[in-house]
């Protein structure tokens, strides 16, 4: 009869703990547990992402420091061309307010597919863990919050809630390699998946061969699928992957947004899917 | 079923538990993680503190010591990036068995051993977290994963583990 280390005894138990708690938290049982959680280490996280951004700015402004005096000589020089410039746009100001009153009209009556409401949230903390590109934003449930919703911001598609707590939510990003927004060229419309890469840039894959996808080409959501409002920039093409063999052509996305630098996002939360199209919250790709 | 005598004696002596110590220290790393070392990026990858320090801890203290460690770091880490509740639990704990295979041929100035069970731990711990974010539903491409992110998470948790283990092992022998 052989008997247990004490150490192979603690592992089995806390491994059925942790394996009990595992399914409660996929089941959604420990919602509330993980939300009231969340709200306790919330101030901390706060403080702490200040002291990180704090961080980050004193580490690039060291980096900045470097090419300063080379960007000043440049700058100076940009000076005397702009002061040139600023007399000749005196008089296209001018022309401009009778156009800025053109544009008010096509910001009331919106093209734009976001139907619904939009919340400003506050990124609270950028996903610490290398298996999942995601970040937490200081509103949930209480809020309106629902998994699912289209996170943005002014430049563009951030992602969508993954899971939902009373007062903070996780947001999955883009760039996480299990999202998938269907996207198209805004130029040539032509219809693609934008997917995320591990450690690189996302690519619009399943682009039909022959379809025309330069370079520079803006990429926006398409709206298919309803799982994001339609018109959203997502990012720019910066290389075509092209074969002849292949059935599809890929193009590898610079996303418009920073996420590095995400202070504040926005959370369209009424967006209603399309009729006729599926309000899955788990993209296609 | 293999017979053991178990861990090393955690720190002993008159002051405040060392267990609770030690899930503070968790609390404050995992803290750390989710704000401050998530910032540092290579090709991609950021390094694991939690990781490399339920590995230094089962090193120094043993794994009878370490596991609870593990078990608690895991559920703040978990809680802090959004992950099922559990997940990493289980992977630190897996690592933390790992690290036992070699808690008596650690020197007292050898970092290096530390740094190679660190890369042992690596993959095993993202093995763990993956197989379960693939059960929830995520789409998970292994081999991408493996070299775009593993590969590189593997070298920065060794690099750390060069200044944390040294740094665990001074301020442990302080307390004793």
């Amino acid at each position: 009869m052989s008997r247990l280390s004490n150490r192979t005894l603690v592992f089995y138990i806390l491994a059925a703990v942790g394996i009990a708690l595992l399914v409660l938290s996929t089941s959604g049982f420990l919602a509330p547990v993980e939300g009231v959680m969340n709200q306790a280490a919330r101030p901390f996280l706060i403080t702490f992402s200040g002291i990180g951004r704090q961080a980050g700015n004193i580490a690039t402004s060291l980096k900045e420091l470097r090419t300063l005096r080379s960007t000043n000589r440049q700058l100076q020089t940009i000076v005397d061309t702009l002061t040139i410039d600023n007399l000749r746009l005196t008089e296209v100001e001018t022309e401009n307010q009778r156009l800025r009153e053109l544009l008010r009209f096509a910001q009331l009556n919106p093209i734009y597919d976001v139907r619904g409401g939009q919340v400003v949230a506050r990124v609270i903390n950028k996903g610490p863990s290398n298996y999942l590109n995601s970040i937490t934003i200081d509103l949930g449930s209480d809020h309106g919050i629902e998994a699912g919703m289209p996170v943005v911001t002014e430049r563009g598609l951030v992602g969508r809630i993954l899971k939902v707590g009373p007062r903070t939510s996780s947001v999955l990003l883009i760039t996480d390699p299990s999202s998938g927004v269907q996207a198209m060229i805004q130029r040539s419309r032509e219809l693609g998946v934008v997917n995320g890469q591990a450690g690189e840039l996302p690519v619009m894959d399943y682009i039909p061969q022959g379809g025309d996808v330069t370079a520079g080409d803006v990429v926006i959501t398409s709206g298919l699928g309803g799982n994001f409002p339609k018109n959203l920039v997502i990012g720019q093409v910066v290389e075509v992957n092209q074969k002849d063999y292949d059935m599809f052509q890929q193009g590898i996305l610079r996303p418009t947004v920073d996420f590095d630098r995400l202070e504040f996002v926005l959370v369209i939360t009424n967006f209603q899917p399309l009729p006729g199209q599926t309000d899955d919250p788990e993209p296609v790709g | 079923m293999t017979i053991e005598t178990g861990a090393p004696k955690t720190i002993t002596g008159h002051g405040p538990n060392p267990f609770i110590i030690a899930v503070l220290v968790m609390l404050v790393a995992a803290l750390v993680q989710a704000t401050l070392v998530s910032r540092i990026r290579f090709l991609g990858a950021c390094p694991n503190l939690i990781l490399v320090m339920v590995v230094s801890w089962a090193l120094l203290k043993g794994v009878l010591t370490a596991l609870p460690i593990a078990f608690v770091a895991g559920l703040f880490f978990d809680l802090l990036a959004g992950l099922p509740l559990g997940v990493s639990s289980l992977g630190l704990m897996a690592t933390t068995f790992l690290a036992g295979l070699g808690t008596r041929r650690v020197f007292a100035s050898n970092v290096l051993w530390p740094a190679f069970i660190v890369a042992l731990a690596t993959p095993v711990y993202a093995f763990f977290v993956l197989t379960v974010l693939q059960f929830t539903g995520l789409k998970v491409d292994w081999a991408e994963m493996a070299v775009q992110v593993v590969a590189p998470e593997l070298v920065l948790n060794v690099l750390l583990t060069l200044v944390v283990y040294p740094t665990m092992r001074g301020v442990m022998q302080v307390r004793h």
